[in-house]
């Protein structure tokens, strides 16, 4: 089979949502000779791509999404020890964690995999954080990027909060923040503070390569 | 007989000014029965807000019904909205189902502003199936605040309602089957498994959700409706599930909807999501449900709000009152003049097609100007309807 072969086989994998199969065909694209970052950029990314494209056209919801993620993740762990860690596609690095108050992990682990297929470092910090564990985050990995993640509209709101505690310990004009979730608002989320919210994960990596620049 | 109640209808009643030409109750009722009213009436879901705004905080009222009932009739009393929401968290959505000693691990109370959060209580679909199998909700209801708080704060607000002359009515709610079947879980294992686990286990989950939810009306049959409550809101799930999982799994929604609206004649339905203009389609065509409380499809939104408001008011006409405007973030974010021109371009897209309601599609946030919640108020108040 070609390495041409091996990727589609992977990227359709995670449209098909092949959660059996994944491994598999991980493993047997190494052994054909794709790099790991061929196979986790061509092959897993490439399929992470076509789910947006299908979840922007209405042709899939976020039950299919959810499941297409765990595919790619499950791909995604076997390669990542083998990357390079100075991966030149990577254009930043995000904490990412669920708003004080929320325990939704929806969004969260959709946003991941579609961050990390288009060169965003995630660090997940968790769900209903406090406020002060994105201050430490942002001190200890220096990223460019929070994420708030938020699954219901009052905790959206606890936004403006957040965003005054990392600008009380001095640390808002070292990053960007953007809210997601599916109750998120970008014009509600600039007024709290932030610099702009998303409600699906392809359109915030849009909205975050325009923020770091890269658009 | 409720102290607490007693005092407010001594302080109110026969004393108010009235607002327009009809009652509170009269124009609500009227709205959702698709006939003319003096004004667009306003019944913004404040369950939250109200408690701040009467200068309490939630964990103060968390175990007080009393606070929380005079929480609920003061608020009324200064806005003179249309409607008086029931306060209510989600603990009594998931209290029943586990033991008192173990509760504690599964509820934070946030801030004083904030509410309640809770953790699922079955991880497993297996888990879940057993919970309900089981009937775990019928063991653990006696100690549980779905009886120790909420019902005697409900029968307190009806005890209000009925005392007043029905001037004002009293909305309550109850969560739809798979409101439920997403709760106990959490949402996100819901939704995987509507594509990983088998069809018939998924239904007969959702099954066993429909059933306890029918015991439960029977709970509000006889405490709610035969105490003079007529206004029911669902809260639905099924926010994030694509038009396959709603053809496949709502109809237990649809079931539940239309024995509620057997009982209760005012019944309307809370919804929003991802799939909304599907989900507004089903709930459109069920049978008894006067009004839709609705939001925002969430992607795929190139419609402007005003076209969406009339889209959606076009999908109503002859069938339901549409409640809608402003958006909860635009309440508590945007500026009291923003809240007022929402407001205003929702009455304009929704009025030529069928009846409106200014509701917005969640709850008023904790946070929410007072200002911003009467903008809302006063908007509808300056338009008489011809």
């Amino acid at each position: 089979m070609s390495q041409t072969n091996h990727i589609e086989k992977l990227a359709t994998a995670i449209e098909a949502m092949d959660m059996a199969g994944i491994s598999t065909l991980v493993k047997d694209a190494l052994a054909a000779g794709l790099t790991p970052a061929e196979v986790l950029s061509k092959g897993l990314s490439e399929g992470m791509r076509r789910v947006g494209v299908k979840f922007n056209a209405g042709e899939v919801y976020m039950p299919e999404v959810l499941v297409a993620c765990d595919v790619y993740f499950a791909g995604l762990n076997i390669v990542r020890p083998l990357l390079a860690t100075n991966d030149e596609t990577i254009i930043g690095t995000m904490v990412l964690g669920n708003i004080h108050g929320d325990i939704h992990t929806v969004g969260k682990q959709v946003a991941m995999p579609v961050f990390e297929a288009n060169g965003i470092r995630v660090i997940d910090l968790g769900e209903n954080l406090n406020d002060n564990v994105f201050v430490e985050a942002i001190k200890k990995h220096k990223p460019q990027l929070v994420g708030l993640g938020t699954y219901m509209t009052s905790t959206f709101m606890h936004t403006a909060e957040t965003v005054r505690v990392i600008t009380e310990a001095g640390l808002r004009d070292q990053v960007k923040i953007i809210c997601g979730g599916p109750a998120v608002d970008a014009e509600a989320a600039r007024r709290m503070g932030a610099d702009d919210a998303a409600d699906d994960a392809w359109e915030a990596v849009e909205k975050i390569k325009k923020l770091l620049g890269r658009a | 007989m409720s102290k607490i109640v007693d005092q407010w209808v001594e302080r109110l009643k026969g004393k108010l000014p009235p607002v327009g030409e009809m009652t509170h109750w009269e124009r609500l009722a009227a709205a959702m029965d698709l006939k003319k009213t003096d004004m667009v009436p306003v019944a913004p879901e404040l369950d939250y807000w109200q408690i701040t705004y009467a200068g309490y905080s939630h964990k103060e009222i968390y175990n007080d019904v009393d606070k929380t009932t005079d929480a609920c009739i003061k608020t009324w009393a200064d806005l003179r909205c249309d409607a008086i929401w029931m306060y209510i968290d989600i603990s009594h959505q998931i209290e029943n189902f586990i033991p008192a000693e173990k509760r504690p691990e599964h509820f934070i109370l946030r801030g004083d502003k904030d509410y309640l959060l809770f953790k699922p209580i079955a991880h497993t679909l297996d888990e879940a199936i057993a919970l309900y199998e089981t009937k775990a909700y019928e063991r653990y209801i006696n100690d549980s605040r779905a009886v120790t708080h909420y019902t005697p704060h409900m029968l307190q607000l009806l005890e209000f309602q009925e005392k007043m002359d029905r001037q004002v009515p009293v909305i309550l709610g109850m969560a739809t089957p798979t409101n439920y079947a997403e709760t106990v879980v959490e949402v996100q294992n819901f939704l995987r498994w509507m594509v990983v686990e088998p069809e018939d286990k998924m239904r007969h989950y959702l099954n066993l959700c429909l059933q306890e939810r029918l015991a439960s009306l029977e709970f509000y049959r006889e405490y709610a409706a035969k105490n003079g409550c007529q206004f029911m809101c669902l809260f639905g799930g099924a926010r994030t599930w694509g038009p396959k999982h709603l053809d496949k799994f709502a109809d237990v929604d649809r079931i539940f909807a239309e024995k509620v609206a057997e009982i209760f004649p005012y019944t309307f339905w809370h919804h929003c999501g991802h799939n909304l203009p599907k989900a507004l389609d089903m709930i459109s065509a069920t049978r008894g449900v006067k009004g839709v409380q609705y939001d925002m499809p969430y992607y795929g939104q190139t419609v402007t709000w005003p076209e969406w408001f009339e889209e959606v008011a076009r999908k109503f006409h002859g069938k339901q009152c549409a409640m809608n405007a402003p958006t909860t973030q635009l309440a508590c974010h945007g500026t009291s003049q923003q809240v007022s021109e929402m407001v205003d371009q929702f009455i304009d897209a929704t009025l030529p097609h069928t009846t409106a309601c200014i509701m917005p599609g969640c709850e008023i946030d904790s946070f929410t100007p007072v200002e911003n919640v009467k903008a809302m108020i006063d908007t509808a108040r300056a338009r008489r309807i011809k």
